[in-house]
């Protein structure tokens, strides 16, 4: 049973209302950046805006990944990463624990290191994506990949393309990283063969290189 | 028929020379001195650019065309009976194109943990495939349960099993069965052992005893079990999570859960971890390939990750009691041990091994297997050693510290190891044994150094053939159809050859994880390096041999003074000939060289038939919090002679990263009520991270054990049996309490200080309370 508002007429006596919590709840997350809660639906709460409901047929979704205009029919409540592996093949981003609390599956979203298992494909379109596939190929490695092969940074490999990714992005913002700084930069992505300090070392070696 | 040849053995300034009869046909061991180019520099993996870039395809990876996907439903319930399955409305949904049932499959009605597969459905797509498994609609007969061992062992517990299964079983001794009398033979044998040691222990100087437990903890390899499951004219091609490629493909030929595929081929080039766990096809894979077959198109069935840690396997907890009584010396006299571990609905595999490595006098030994109503333990990584060190270890520093004498000093006088003994020092120097650390006192952060040893046993066996092909045109691959799950086998594979043939890395392919290769063994025991690269480097020798009896034969020259090194054809003794591998190649008549050899079944004499290993801790207790924190871990690892130092040190730093996991953070949390593990997940299983990474320092010792022509020991499971034992011994130190308990939480480590602190104040202790 939902409690009643003692205060019908003057709701904001009572302390925090359920509107301006949500407002502050929602700046708060927006700020964070986990929970995308677009700034119409929040100064929506005045009036207008009908959120557009799309689904739950397919629909046809666009990402640019890598660069490249990728294009497949998936239904909308398909997450970012399913619609890469799945719908669009791309599987350097790997699904392992799939609720955010590995990293196998980080990608950049427009530089930012998205966990793609907890988003949806949907609210990517028009966003740069770039998995570990668009950090470097085989042929025309990055210096991180080539710093991860000399170091060892990598035993059965499952969750080097999400460390890859977080590796690379924590040097994009710091360049020169302290060693807690990078193990701070890791502590969203999970290794069970035990790479870690490996992986530092490699960032290291590429930090220090001036990378 | 063996030839004899003399050959040196040893390490470090302890080498000697031995006479052994190794296999007719076998190269001689490398000896200290040899030149070699590759083996023993670091070398980078030969897969690690596929796996830097994300361009290594694993099963979970695969996408065969036509593919569809499987998922499986799990039984909520503790201990139950399946009544009836109703697969009517799921089977009617859209994309839905094939649903199997357990009971019908493995002919087992029966769903004894909660997680047991009851069912499994294959669609066009995943969200159709999950909508069908809610479809299902299945009548349980929902019976009591116990998930502990301490309530599994209780009188009237809820019986786990079914028809006369009881819930704890005496697994060591065993019973023998079919022989009237025999197991009271055997009841009377056990209470002579147990009177007899009674009365050593008892007659010894010291007496110390305590009772030690240990959690469960899941394996929980990233890339989860299964497979991808493709039926091509009867044929099935399976790619699969699996660390036994020959084995898997043995059971999907069996008549297992019927799939009977008369012909079966295993891939597995990328495996995303193993740690024990992948050996069987498991159900997971018997439903995979039936569910493709009934499909008629392929099916991707890997499970998600609440359904392997429910079900993919574990390592089982223990309750370990031990009493020891030691003489003022320092010797060891006598043991008693007593545990009892749960590998689930079973009894069998929850063994501890707390007799090993020391010499620990007379042993009176019994272990019990307790099943629970909880999902199935499965080989984990030095399977049974972990938790046994860890109750060993308290007891090794307890009687140390009881007769007053230095805890590595105690070890020494009670090991006769002849590489641990050199260990110790290198452990102790390292970790600043004898430095002043602010122990048990007032202060808020206290510090502590703890010691702990391993021992294992890997040098391979025979179960291993190689083929090495060099074309006319200088090109050079190595197979062999095993898998590397991460450890680096492939590219010792690689060096091996590239080595013998005198070539560079880069000019030799290898290929693994395909049985229509030669046969591999298992990744498991630590034995797969010193089974295939004997195999390896036999073929490679081979084919050598006919490579320079091409050349001889067209130069003129003698085959038998002829070698290769530095890519070019040599003299031996006198130097390059000047004429290039790849010229050499060219003299072929024929396409190619291939030659397939298998190896030596047996091992020969050599230096050392076990590899040993010691480990110091460092580590940091805040008092006011309980929070442990581990600084530096030494970790000291002999595995034979060293091919790669690189993917060596990797091994090491992984077993000891699992092992702090395993003393501080990781267990398996069930439910008593609901019966239900409450953490098959990844956000409440709490693994080791980057922030609680300690420094590693490994020390690898280059041993020419002259087991294998190749020497070498495997180094996967060693390292993680003394971490756990290590770090708890260096609590133990910093506290001055004894932890009895993993993992080592807050909570603990605050009780723990609780109990010190009660006990300072009351100055007459009772004997069995102190450390």
């Amino acid at each position: 049973m939902v409690s009643k508002n003692k205060n019908p007429e003057n709701p904001e006596k009572d302390g925090v209302s359920r509107r301006s919590f949500l407002q502050g709840a929602g700046a708060a997350a927006a700020a964070a950046g986990v929970a995308r809660i677009p700034e119409t639906v929040i100064a929506g709460q005045n009036g207008v805006a009908t959120p557009e409901v799309l689904g739950p047929e397919a629909e046809s979704i666009q990402l640019k990944v890598n660069g490249a205009d990728k294009k497949a029919s998936a239904p909308p409540s398909t997450t970012l990463l399913d619609f890469l592996r799945n719908d669009v093949g791309v599987t350097g981003p790997k699904r392992v624990c799939d609720r955010g609390s590995c990293g196998a599956c980080t990608v950049l979203l427009d530089g930012q290191v998205v966990d793609s298992c907890s988003m949806l494909a949907i609210d990517a379109v028009g966003k740069e994506i770039t998995t570990v596939e668009g950090i470097g190929t085989p042929d025309n490695l990055s210096r991180l990949q080539k710093a991860f092969i000399e170091k060892d940074a990598l035993q059965c490999g499952f969750c080097t393309p999400g460390m890859v990714v977080s590796c690379t992005a924590l040097l994009e913002e710091n360049p020169k990283p302290s060693r807690n700084q990078i193990r701070e930069g890791l502590s969203g992505n999970l290794c069970r063969c035990g790479t870690y300090q490996n992986i530092i070392e490699a960032v290291e070696h590429v930090s220090r290189k001036g990378g | 028929m063996p030839k004899e040849i003399q050959i040196k053995v040893g390490f470090g300034d302890q080498f000697r020379d031995l006479t052994v009869r190794i296999q007719d046909d076998d190269v001689k061991p490398w000896q200290p001195g040899d030149r070699l180019n590759l083996i023993g520099q670091s070398t980078p993996r030969v897969d690690a650019v596929a796996k830097v870039t994300g361009t290594a395809n694993y099963s979970y990876d695969q996408k065969p065309k036509g593919m569809i996907y499987g998922k499986i439903l799990r039984s909520p319930h503790g201990n139950a009976d399946i009544v009836s399955i109703d697969i009517d409305k799921a089977k009617k949904l859209p994309g839905v194109r094939a649903i199997l049932t357990a009971p019908e499959i493995f002919e087992d009605e029966s769903a004894r943990y909660a997680g047991a597969e009851v069912a499994a459905v294959a669609a066009d797509t995943e969200m159709q495939a999950e909508a069908a498994l809610r479809a299902i609609e299945v009548e349980y007969d929902i019976k009591p349960h116990c998930v502990t061992v301490e309530d599994a062992r209780k009188e009237g517990a809820p019986q786990v099993g079914r028809g006369e299964q009881v819930n704890v079983a005496r697994i060591s001794p065993r019973q023998r069965r079919g022989r009237r009398g025999s197991n009271s033979d055997m009841d009377e044998r056990l209470a002579r052992q147990e009177a007899a040691v009674g009365k050593v222990i008892q007659d010894s100087d010291v007496v110390v005893e305590g009772e030690f437990s240990t959690q469960v903890q899941t394996h929980a390899p990233l890339e989860t079990h299964g497979s991808v499951c493709s039926w091509e004219d009867g044929r099935l091609i399976c790619w699969a999570s699996s660390q036994a490629t020959f084995g898997f493909r043995n059971e999907l030929t069996s008549n297992w859960g019927g799939v009977r595929a008369k012909s079966c081929q295993i891939l597995s080039e990328y495996v995303g971890g193993g740690f024990g766990s992948k050996f069987s096809a498991g159900r997971e894979g018997v439903l995979g390939a039936l569910l493709a077959k009934e499909a008629g198109v392929p099916v991707h069935l890997m499970l998600d990750r609440s359904g392997e840690q429910l079900s993919a396997g574990n390592r089982p907890d223990s309750l370990q009691q031990m009493k020891m009584g030691v003489n003022k010396d320092g010797v060891i006299q006598g043991t008693r041990i007593r545990s009892w571990g749960t590998p689930g609905t079973g009894t069998g595999g929850a063994g501890a091994h707390n007799d090993g490595i020391y010499n620990i006098g007379e042993v009176d030994k019994i272990e019990y297997g307790v099943r629970t109503n909880t999902g199935g333990a499965k080989a984990h990584r030095a399977p049974g050693w972990p938790q046994g060190a860890f109750a060993l270890e308290q007891m090794m520093d307890m009687a140390a510290d009881e007769i007053g004498m230095d805890r590595v000093e105690f070890r020494k006088k009670n090991d006769e190891h002849p590489i641990r003994k050199v260990e110790y020092d290198i452990a102790k120097d390292r970790i600043k044994w004898n430095r002043s650390l602010t122990r048990n006192g007032s202060a808020e952060i206290c510090q502590g150094l703890g010691i702990a040893s391993n021992l294992w046993f890997s040098a391979g066996g025979g179960g291993a053939s190689a083929l090495v092909r060099i074309t006319k045109d200088g090109q050079v691959e190595v197979r062999n159809g095993a898998q590397d799950i991460g450890t680096g086998t492939r590219t010792v594979m690689g060096m091996v050859v590239a080595e013998e043939l005198g070539l560079e890395m880069n000019q030799v392919a290898t290929r693994i994880g395909n049985t229509d290769d030669p046969q591999g063994p298992a990744s498991g025991g630590s034995t797969t390096i010193g089974t295939v690269t004997p195999a390896a480097r036999l073929a490679a020798f081979h084919a050598k041999k006919e490579l320079m009896e091409i050349v001889a034969d067209r130069k003129g020259w003698d085959a038998s003074e002829l070698d290769l090194k530095d890519q070019e054809v040599w003299r031996i003794g006198e130097g390059s000939t000047g004429m290039t591998f790849e010229s050499a190649c060219a003299l072929m008549d024929d396409d190619a060289i291939e030659v397939l050899k298998g190896r030596p079944r047996r091992n020969y004499e050599g230096f050392s038939d076990t590899n040993a290993g010691v480990q110091a801790a460092h580590v940091e207790v805040n008092q006011a919090t309980g929070a442990v924190k581990v600084l530096k871990v030494v970790a000291v690892a002999d595995a034979g002679k060293i091919l790669n130092p690189l993917t060596s040190e990797s091994q090491v730093r992984g077993g000891v990263i699992q092992g702090v996991s395993f003393a501080l953070f990781e267990r398996r949390i069930m439910d008593r009520q609901k019966g239900r593990m409450l953490n098959d997940d990844f956000e409440n299983y709490k693994m080791l991270g980057s922030m609680d990474c300690p420094e590693i320092d490994v020390v690898l010792l280059d041993v020419y054990n002259g087991k294998s022509n190749t020497q070498v020991m495997g180094l996967g499971e060693p390292p993680i049996v003394a971490t756990a034992a290590a770090v708890a011994n260096a609590v133990s130190d910093a506290l001055g309490v004894r932890m009895y308990d993993l993992p080592i939480t807050p909570k603990k480590v605050l009780e723990a200080i609780a109990k010190r602190d009660a006990a300072k104040e009351v100055p007459a202790q009772k004997k069995g309370e102190r450390l």
